[in-house]
């Protein structure tokens, strides 16, 4: 059986502008973890440890991320999902947003983060184009949930 | 049971500094961030949960702020909790003893 390939036509005036917040976000999440590991009385040597294993696979998840963004995705506005790069994407997907929250959108509030709706004429240019981010890598986190089966998304 | 490739623990833990008897509970708590589709995708992958499982976990975690998602002992808790985190989700271990406080 062919393996099974999503591709996806993005607005490429619309995306590419996001990329920008991306990037800074990745270069940010190669020393930092999304979210704070909590383990109980853990020494320090097991912390460091954990949390740099942790670093090390949010790093190759990101770069997984960051390689949708090429060649294809500039001349054609094309990124395509496969059993190779799903499952890191959309982990990927999770820190950049956990990044922009921490970063750009607290002022918002979370209510308003939940629920997605947020007057985006009253957000300053940062914020704006944070939040559009954050909205745009939930979308490519559903496209690889509803489209790709669990042959894809191993189980 | 689901496992990935990534399910990798840290193994440089010294033997016998920590309490690593007794029953153990694998906690996620609520984030205002991941998708309610992402966190049934993860607890379906990493506990091999089926879908109405997974998303009662899902929706406890959502409205009560907490799911416990598996119990048992600790190095396999510790296991499941570093693979959550691999996934971004907020997993923390809780002793049954402090449980039942």
């Amino acid at each position: 059986m062919k393996p099974r390939r999503v591709e996806v036509k993005l607005s490429l005036p619309v995306v590419a502008p996001l990329l920008d917040v991306v990037k800074e976000l990745a270069d940010g999440l190669k020393q930092t973890l999304a979210a704070k590991p909590a383990l109980p009385d853990a020494d320090a040597i097991f912390h460091e440890v954990w949390t740099g294993e942790l670093l090390s696979n949010q790093n190759e998840d990101v770069s997984a991320l960051l390689s949708l963004f090429n060649e294809e995705f500039f001349t054609e506005g094309m990124v395509a999902f496969d059993q190779t790069n799903a499952e890191s994407i959309a982990r990927a997907c999770s820190a950049v947003r956990l990044r922009l929250r921490e970063l750009y959108l607290l002022p918002l509030g979370d209510e308003a983060l939940e629920i997605g709706e947020v007057e985006l004429a009253k957000l300053s240019e940062p914020i704006r184009k944070a939040f559009m981010c954050y909205l745009f890598l939930a979308t490519i986190q559903e496209l690889i949930i509803q489209h790709l089966d669990e042959s894809i998304i191993g189980s | 049971m689901a496992e990935t490739k990534t399910n990798i623990l840290p193994s440089a833990r010294p033997a016998g500094q920590l309490q690593l008897e007794g029953m153990w509970r694998v906690v996620v708590l609520n984030d205002p961030v991941n998708l309610m589709s992402y966190v049934v995708l993860v607890f379906k992958k990493v506990f091999g949960f089926d879908e109405p499982t997974a998303r009662r976990h899902m929706l406890e975690v959502h409205e009560q702020g907490r799911s416990v998602v598996w119990s048992g002992l600790r190095e396999k808790a510790e296991a499941y909790v570093f693979t959550l985190q691999q996934w971004h989700l907020t997993a923390v271990l809780e002793s049954d003893e402090a449980a039942a406080r």
